[in-house]
């Protein structure tokens, strides 16, 4: 026991001191919140004042489709609800368009307004002659492609501006017209266990991934980093000498949970990162403030975190032991992350029908249980007997594991040679049981 | 080099075991698939000696240690240390260095001793103690602070000898002790091991340097292919071949060399010849002979060296001279 502290104390000081961990640990929360960021950013950048001109005959019409667009960002925003990110770009209309009517629809005055969209004097032209719109068919000319956020923009401009025309075309005055087209807005509400919160799926889906994805990268990161370890002991032959003191079963022991240790360090650090410069920030922003997290959300993904990468460091520590340079161990490893990777692929039928049949019994599959069960626990508490079940296998396979992979451990880590075959490694734990 | 001589053997010294001695093997085996590395080996080592297994490379030397200090388990055989059966309790009684010396390299070398002490048993303020002290003696304390890759490999070498010892081990097991340092540092801890021999610990060793070994140990067994060439007490061992080699330093006719009437076989070392004489050949023959055709400066009747008598051991089929086995 006093062994194995004294390795799990090295193993976690060793790392947690290095220059990498620091880094690592800060740069991490850097690059989530840039890639969370960039993208809104990026189509705020691109977005500096648009200069665009509507060709219409009637100057009323065209002054009238100027207002709405100006206006417009408030009512079109219930509409396209379903693309959240676009809608968190936008700057105020004023600052992002200047719109000039031009009452002139002729082909002459076509050619020029061409003319100056291809030297930039404008950024692009709409063009709503009385024919367009009888037709139902207008053009929006522009430079660039990228113009697909006014374009959705501004049909759904013009259909609601139409549609009042036509409305009162019909005799109905304008506040009737108004009336008759106010949109419905479709709110979520998640019931669960009778309490009912607020949120689209379209947050949860996100945390589920984010989620996730933090907890596949943590198990491969510290997986992996289990290996090399092994690796680095073997090469510069510091094992012998701990053998000398220790059993390999302490030393692997002390190893799995020292790296573990430095693991859940790194993620509460995380955590109160995120806490402290995120949450205040997602406040801010109307679609990220879906993404508060429950405590037993944060509870569920540390023990998942902390089984999962035993599950799978106990796995790499074996490569680790049979295997004698990293070129090996990376071939070897593809065997582990199969499942890993598989779960992963597997997360969108589970976030979207956590109680499948089907699902339930995968997610308590132990290789598969670290991402499905802890994906269902976030989308839709499962039964607490599924959890529990879940639990004592992943924990059963664990142990079974650790048994088994400290045998073969005990004689790897010896082997400078060249790699075990299979026959050999089932002679090991046969040999080792004795 | 006279200093060199084994030391007194201490008749009364601490006894920590019962009459089995310090180490104990009886038949113990040891394969790797098929390849047989340690073969029906038997052997004793007393308290407060210094014991060397020697052999040439591959012979099983490094398979035997790991044995004797539980890391691997022997296939047959049993091993008991200190009058009983090997177990984990025993590790701390133990030190070992290992002959592919292995340290941390990012550890500093002050922290890396008290873990190897730690796990010894030690508590840290003891480890602190002895580590210092230590490394004043190896002229390491201006560097306790630094991290093991920024020594020199000698240097790591003496860490690692620290490291075994910190801990003031009954059993000091030493792969190779002497590979790779230079002279100054080899006096260094070869007075550390008489020293140590000296307040009773138990020193067992293995080199394929005989030089080193006839010097330093009381003790040896010979290992060739995994199996004991000879076994037991080196004085006993040299006197049981008798004065029966000659030392001849000579310029000229070298075909005196070939009577093989007087000369059994010979080994030329390019300064002299070793000669090793025919059974019942008179030395007054060889030397009428030799000083016939050749100057000779040097010719000296002595008992064989080591080398020698491993060559010869080798040669012959393995026959145990410590008596008690004989596995032709």
């Amino acid at each position: 026991m006093r062994n194995m502290w004294l390795i799990i104390r090295r193993e976690y000081l060793e790392r947690v001191r290095t220059r990498s961990f620091l880094i690592l640990t800060l740069l991490v929360p850097g690059i989530m919140t840039v890639v969370m960021m960039l993208p809104a950013k990026l189509a705020t950048m691109s977005e500096k004042t648009q200069r665009l001109v509507v060709v219409t005959s009637t100057p009323q019409f065209g002054e009238m489709v100027r207002q709405r667009f100006l206006s417009a960002t408030t009512d079109t925003d219930q509409d396209d609800e379903e693309s959240p990110d676009a809608n968190s770009a936008k700057k105020k209309p004023e600052e992002e368009y200047s719109i000039d009517v031009d009452a002139n629809p002729t082909e002459a005055e076509r050619a020029v307004l061409r003319d100056k969209v291809s030297s930039e004097a404008i950024d692009g032209y709409l063009w709503l002659s009385d024919d367009a719109i009888a037709s139902g068919k207008v053009t929006w000319t522009s430079r660039n492609m990228a113009g697909f956020g006014e374009r959705s923009h501004l049909s759904a401009i013009l259909n609601r501006i139409l549609q009042y025309q036509r409305l009162s075309a019909n005799g109905l005055t304008t506040d009737k017209a108004e009336q008759l087209l106010k949109p419905v807005k479709v709110e979520a509400v998640r019931l669960e266990h009778g309490k009912e919160s607020k949120g689209g799926g379209g947050g949860k889906f996100l945390e589920v991934v984010v989620m996730v994805m933090l907890l596949y990268m943590a198990v491969l990161l510290y997986g992996i980093s289990v290996m090399r370890s092994v690796l680095e002991e073997k090469t510069s032959r510091i094992l012998e000498v701990l053998l000398s003191s220790a059993t390999s079963t302490q030393l692997m022991a002390g190893k799995l949970l020292g790296v573990g240790a430095v693991g859940l360090t790194q993620i509460l650090v995380w955590v109160v990162i995120a806490g402290v410069f995120a949450l205040p920030a997602m406040a801010m922003q109307p679609s990220f403030s879906e993404l508060q997290i429950p405590i037993g959300v944060l509870l569920a993904f540390a023990i998942f975190f902390l089984l999962g990468y035993l599950l799978y460091s106990t796995m790499y520590a074996t490569i680790g032991a049979i295997t004698t340079t990293e070129q090996e161990g990376q071939q070897l490893q593809f065997f582990i992350v199969i499942p890993l990777v598989l779960s992963v692929f597997m997360l969108a039928p589970v976030v979207r029908s956590p109680d499948a049949p089907l699902v339930v019994w995968l997610s308590m599959v132990p290789f598969f249980a670290p991402v499905l069960m802890y994906a269902r626990i976030v989308v839709q508490t499962p039964p607490l007997w599924q959890i529990a079940l879940c639990l004592t296998l992943l924990v059963a396979t664990i142990a079974g594991l650790l048994v088994l992979c400290a045998r073969i451990y005990r004689i790897g880590i010896l082997i400078y040679g060249k790699r075990p075959n299979l026959p050999e490694i089932l002679k090991w734990l046969k040999y080792a049981k004795a | 080099m006279a200093s060199t001589q084994p030391p007194a053997l201490p008749s009364s010294s601490t006894q920590h075991s019962g009459a089995g001695g310090t180490v104990q093997l009886t038949n113990v085996r040891k394969c790797y698939g098929d390849f047989v590395a340690v073969e029906n080996l038997s052997l004793s080592i007393k308290p407060g000696r210094i014991y060397g297994l020697l052999g040439p490379n591959g012979a099983g030397k490094t398979s035997t240690l790991r044995m004797i200090i539980g890391i691997i388990v022997p296939d047959s055989g049993q091993i008991s240390v200190f009058g009983e059966t090997l177990k984990l309790a025993h590790k701390d009684r133990f030190g070992y260095l290992p002959e592919e010396r292995g340290l941390y390299k990012k550890m500093k070398v002050l922290e890396h001793l008290l873990l190897l002490a730690q796990l010894k048993g030690l508590s840290a303020n003891e480890a602190l103690k002895r580590a210092r002290s230590w490394c004043d003696r190896f002229e390491l304390s201006a560097w306790t602070g630094k991290k093991v890759e920024e020594l020199s490999k000698g240097m790591q070498q003496k860490v690692q000898f620290i490291g075994a010892v910190l801990h003031d081990p009954e059993l000091i097991v030493m792969d190779e002790p002497f590979s790779g340092l230079d002279p100054a540092s080899t006096v260094v801890l070869k007075d550390v091991l008489l020293e140590l021999a000296k307040s009773g610990k138990t020193i067992l060793l293995s080199t394929h340097g005989m030089d080193q070994a006839e010097k330093l140990c009381h003790s040896i067994c010979l290992v060739n292919h995994g199996r004991a060439v000879l076994e037991g007490d080196l004085s006993q061992i040299k006197a049981g071949y008798g004065k029966c080699n000659v030392q001849i330093k000579y310029d000229g006719d070298a075909r005196f060399l070939q009577e093989s009437r007087l000369v059994q076989s010979f080994n030329d070392y390019g300064n002299y010849v070793e000669v090793r004489l025919a059974p019942g050949a008179d030395t007054q023959e060889l030397l009428k002979l030799a000083s016939a055709g050749a100057r000779l400066s040097k010719f000296e009747v002595m008992e064989p060296s080591l080398e020698e008598i491993f060559i010869d051991a080798v040669s012959k089929p393995a026959v145990s001279q410590s008596a008690e086995k004989s596995n032709a």
